[in-house]
């Protein structure tokens, strides 16, 4: 053969499987992330591991203890050398040899230490991932990153049950990758499609034309054809998209037409419905940050507005046309014609958006062209689908404003709630009783005993009145929630680590990449029942 | 196995002991939601009796490994055939730049056993078939980090087959399950009891194939000039006989610039060296992450039976987990005991039922023979029967068969042969 193969770099090949999820513009963000890890815990190395294979830009491990036998048996990344050396030193000495793109590095400190005397420390990092701290530094922290704009994820992992929580700076996502994104514009086409559309006779086509025309046009036709038997009305409801539906039938001139049936699958797409915009995206619209709009705002608000500002004018109370096709059953001309018809439009409506940023600049005395035309076009593809996260404080949910009638709900309701409130107990447990619940091992009903005590106060803080509260402990869930934390004997497992790492790694590759949705804001994991809750709380 | 006689998440399914009230306080009541203590000493001896099968060594299979070995398994075997590439970096941890080119299996086995004291794990180097029921019979449970659906067939057919009634421990629970993107599912398969995966197989979209006129005479996407150059283009320069290499990149280019062609002919935009890769190697995107969650989501279903039996996962859009039970089908091919019934129109040809049972979700045939007793109605080999039988396949079926007779389906893809009662419309 004489073909050369094209220079495809290394780096390419070896990140081929996670490009096609995040491409090039994911990865370079992954590329340029620092995170800290506090405690070398065995849930932390393998949210580490999750992160360094694909490729993170730095991490920092801080941990002053030294490694023991029980740390080996449950961390892949220590091994029979490491017995004795410190924990940091050692795993990352295992991490790093994961993936040498990344720089992984350690700091032999306890975190508690760096928590209340070096807050300095934390500065060049952009996110902090702490694990299976004391709820006193989890608190600090939180604080810290509020203050510095920073992501914290906080995570607590021991037996078979695992929570972590994020909180952040607000967080938009355009790239959400929606499962079906495709947008027609059946129900009101624009003038271009309507003219392409109109340029077929049906009638006058031989029967393999006939075969090849898109759907798109069949119900356009269809439509136009209901309309004249109507008075020019606007189809609205079910029985006028099913008497379309006849009309295509009947054009149809045999059974194995696949552009018609195609057709009549389609009908639903000329309900009013699909063409009001999601909640989200109205959400978005009426947010005061995207009222406001200031010198100072975020480069996605400006954007937001440009794209509000062209609903209100010329898109008619549309969003711009994405302008992507699926497949259909067609010929090839027919189908790139109206591929380009639909391109055509996509792009007429990017450039009035691009002329609403550029107005907004203007009024704001931003310099032109501080917002790259990629990222106002991955906005106007993707505007039917955007996303804003934003997150409660630790702060909020600890102490200014808990939520506590959702928390009582959940409690009734949802198994995994209880562990939420026996994690929490089981700090109050420690500063108490300067152990941690289970620590003496074994089944230790006296613990058991103790921990509810301090679930009844946990309940208490939260102005739950004692007759309920003790309606609460009663229910089994919260009974097993107690017994089995203890039983985890304070000790992380193998299994959980791994599957706490999965899902806490992934949460920070969407933040990162700021692609895909991330939670909002706690996760548990419950390995016994395999179940999983979000909660915002 | 006389002790250990409750499940445990942290212990392999043993045999169902009943326990004395005594045992059954600390031995935790799983079905009521309470854990056995998790430092308790019974736990360690059970798992170093217990054998488990890994079969494959990829992004799944390193992630089994390492939760096995650290979990406290002793015996553990793994079989993979592949070699490792430099694609696999990204996500299968056990393997490093230095091993691209070694089988998978014994690389992965090498590194568990040195950093994870006290673990035996053998490797194979081969397929799944190149191992006999012996070999099988040996393990307690087998997890399957698979990415072929006939390999899962087979061995779905294997251990279900090797059911033997007056033996408990012949009995193995199969898990099955895989991942793509962010999203994945896990699946308990107990042989003969409940769902099987052959039961399931309507649930899988077929991968997608383009209509061969789409790909001949009217490509639209740039998949379709990909079809196009893979399916027909080089057979057509190359020889039938001359198959391209997916890992070869100068077939790939070869694709790609022949694609390019093509689709710039046609006015079609999009074709990229990678999504050639992509179309024709039927590449699913993978990460480290998602393994992950479905590895362990396998080793939990696998200790503790009585979770019912499906779990499926969802990530990229917050996090979603659902588990369901997937219904046991009566007339499965291969675990049910029923025939299944078929309506047929008897002046349908031989040649259009054939097609249809090609397009059937829930069987997947590529190439299947007919016969009913005593008749051959149409074999695809060996060549002299596949010629005495063609003339059959213009015959319309009430010439070939009567109401209530029973053809047997056999085809490369069925691990065994469909029973398919005849009933007319």
């Amino acid at each position: 053969m004489s073909v050369s193969a094209p220079l495809i770099d290394l780096k390419t090949q070896k990140y081929d499987r996670q490009l096609r999820l995040w491409a090039v513009t994911g990865q370079t963000a992954l590329e340029h992330a620092n995170i800290c890890l506090l405690n070398a815990t065995s849930t932390g190395c393998e949210i580490l591991k999750n992160l360094i294979l694909p490729g993170v830009g730095s991490v920092t491990v801080v941990d002053a203890n030294l490694v023991q036998e029980e740390d080996m048996k449950t961390n892949f990344f220590l091994e029979p050398a490491s017995l004795g050396q410190p924990k940091a030193k050692a795993v990352v000495e295992l991490l790093q040899e994961l993936n040498e793109d990344a720089s992984v590095t350690f700091t032999i400190k306890e975190p508690r230490d760096v928590i209340h005397e070096d807050k300095a420390f934390f500065d060049p990092f952009t996110m902090i991932i702490a694990t299976n701290l004391h709820e006193r530094e989890n608190m600090e922290l939180a604080d810290l990153c509020e203050k510095t704009n920073k992501t914290l994820v906080i995570v607590k992992s021991k037996g078979l049950v695992g929570i972590f929580r994020i909180q952040g700076p607000e967080h938009p996502v355009i790239e959400t990758h929606p499962e079906n994104p495709v947008d027609l514009r059946l129900g009101n086409p624009f003038a271009q499609l309507k003219q392409y559309s109109n340029s077929f006779d049906l009638d006058e086509l031989d029967q393999t034309d006939h075969a090849h025309v898109p759907f798109i046009v069949v119900i356009l036709q269809a439509v136009e054809k209901w309309k004249k038997e109507n008075n020019g009305k606007e189809p609205q409801s079910y029985s006028e998209r099913n008497e379309i539906k006849a009309i295509i039938r009947k054009g149809m001139r045999t059974s194995d037409e696949e552009n018609y049936e195609e057709a009549i699958a389609n009908i639903w797409r000329l309900a009013p419905s699909s063409s009001s915009i999601p909640s989200d995206v109205r959400q978005v619209f009426e947010d005061p940050a995207c009222n406001n709009i200031t010198a100072q705002s975020e480069h996605f608000w400006i954007v937001a507005r440009a794209v509000r500002d062209f609903f209100e004018n010329e898109g008619h109370g549309r969003l711009p046309l994405p302008g992507k096709l699926p497949d259909m059953k067609s010929d090839t001309t027919n189908y790139v014609a109206l591929q380009n018809v639909y391109r055509d439009k996509a792009k007429k409506d990017l450039a009035a958006v691009i002329g609403h940023v550029n107005a907004l600049l203007k009024a704001n005395d931003i310099p032109e062209n501080s917002i790259s035309q990629d990222m106002i076009e991955s906005f106007c593809k993707n505007s039917a689908h955007i996303k804003v996260v934003r997150y409660r404080s630790l702060e909020d949910e600890r102490v200014k404003n808990p939520e506590t009638d959702k928390i009582v709900t959940w409690l009734e309701n949802e198994d995994n709630m209880s562990y939420y409130m026996v994690y929490r107990a089981a700090d109050l447990f420690h500063e108490k009783h300067k152990r941690w619940p289970g620590s003496r091992g074994g089944d230790n009903l006296e613990d058991v005993k103790l921990l509810r005590i301090e679930v009844a106060k946990v309940l208490g803080s939260l102005q739950i009145t004692k007759e309920k509260s003790d309606i609460l402990l009663q229910q089994q869930a919260m009974e097993n929630a107690i017994t089995n934390y203890v039983r985890f004997a304070n000790r992380e497992t193998a299994n959980l680590s791994a599957l706490i790492g999965g899902l806490a790694a992934q949460e920070v590759i969407k933040l990162i990449t700021r692609q895909y949705i991330p939670i909002n804001n706690t996760c548990v994991f419950n390995g016994i029942s395999s179940t999983s809750a979000i909660f915002e709380l | 196995m006389t002790h250990s006689t409750v499940q445990d998440p942290d212990t392999p399914s043993m045999q169902l002991d009943n326990a004395s009230p005594a045992e059954m306080d600390l031995d935790g009541d799983l079905e009521n939601g309470l854990i056995r203590p998790l430092d308790s000493e019974e736990l360690v001896l059970a798992l170093e009796e217990a054998r488990i099968l890994v079969i494959g060594a990829g992004g799944l299979g390193c992630e089994i490994l390492k939760n096995l070995a650290l979990t406290g398994f002793k015996n553990l075997d793994v079989i993979d055939m592949d070699t490792i590439d430099v694609s696999n970096l990204n996500r299968q941890f056990l393997f490093r730049r230095k091993d691209i080119g070694k089988p998978k299996a014994i690389v992965a086995a090498e590194f568990v056993m040195q950093r994870v004291p006290g673990v035996q794990v053998t490797p194979y180097f081969g397929k799944i078939q190149d191992k006999d029921d012996d070999y099988y019979r040996q393990f307690q449970t087998v997890i399957c980090g698979l990415d072929s659906i006939e390999a899962r067939r087979w061995i779905n057919a294997k251990l279900v087959d090797m059911v033997d009634d007056e033996d408990p421990t012949s009995l193995k629970p199969l898990i099955d399950g895989g991942t793509e993107g962010f999203k994945g599912q896990a699946r308990v398969i107990l042989p003969t009891i409940n769902s099987c995966y052959e039961c399931s197989l309507d649930m899988f979209n077929k991968p997608t194939t383009f209509p061969i006129c789409t790909i001949a005479n009217t490509p639209r996407l740039p998949e379709h000039c990909i079809e196009w150059a893979s399916v027909l283009e080089w057979p057509r320069v190359w020889g039938k006989e001359v198959k391209y290499d997916t890992d070869n990149p100068e077939h790939i280019t070869w694709l790609y610039q022949q694609a390019q062609t093509r689709a710039e002919k046609f006015n079609i935009t999009g074709v990229t060296y990678s999504l050639t890769q992509g179309v024709v190697k039927n590449i699913i995107p993978a990460i480290a992450s998602t393994n992950a969650v479905i590895a362990v989501f396998k080793i939990a279903t696998s200790t503790a039976p009585y979770l019912n039996n499906y779990m499926m996962y969802t990530g990229n859009d917050g996090i979603y987990t659902y588990t369901f039970e997937h219904q046991k089908k009566p007339e499965c091919p291969v675990c049910g005991n029923l025939t299944s019934s078929v309506t047929l129109d008897p002046n349908m040809r031989l040649d259009e039922m054939i097609d249809w049972l090609k397009d059937k979700p829930d069987a997947q045939m590529k190439k299947p023979s007919l016969r009913i007793e005593g008749l051959s109605l149409y074999m695809q080999a060996p060549p002299a029967l596949e010629i005495a039988t063609r003339p059959n396949l213009s015959k319309t079926l009430s010439e070939l068969l009567e109401e209530g007779d029973i053809i047997t389906v056999t085809d490369a893809s069925l691990p065994v042969s469909l029973q398919m009662k005849v009933n007319w419309k």
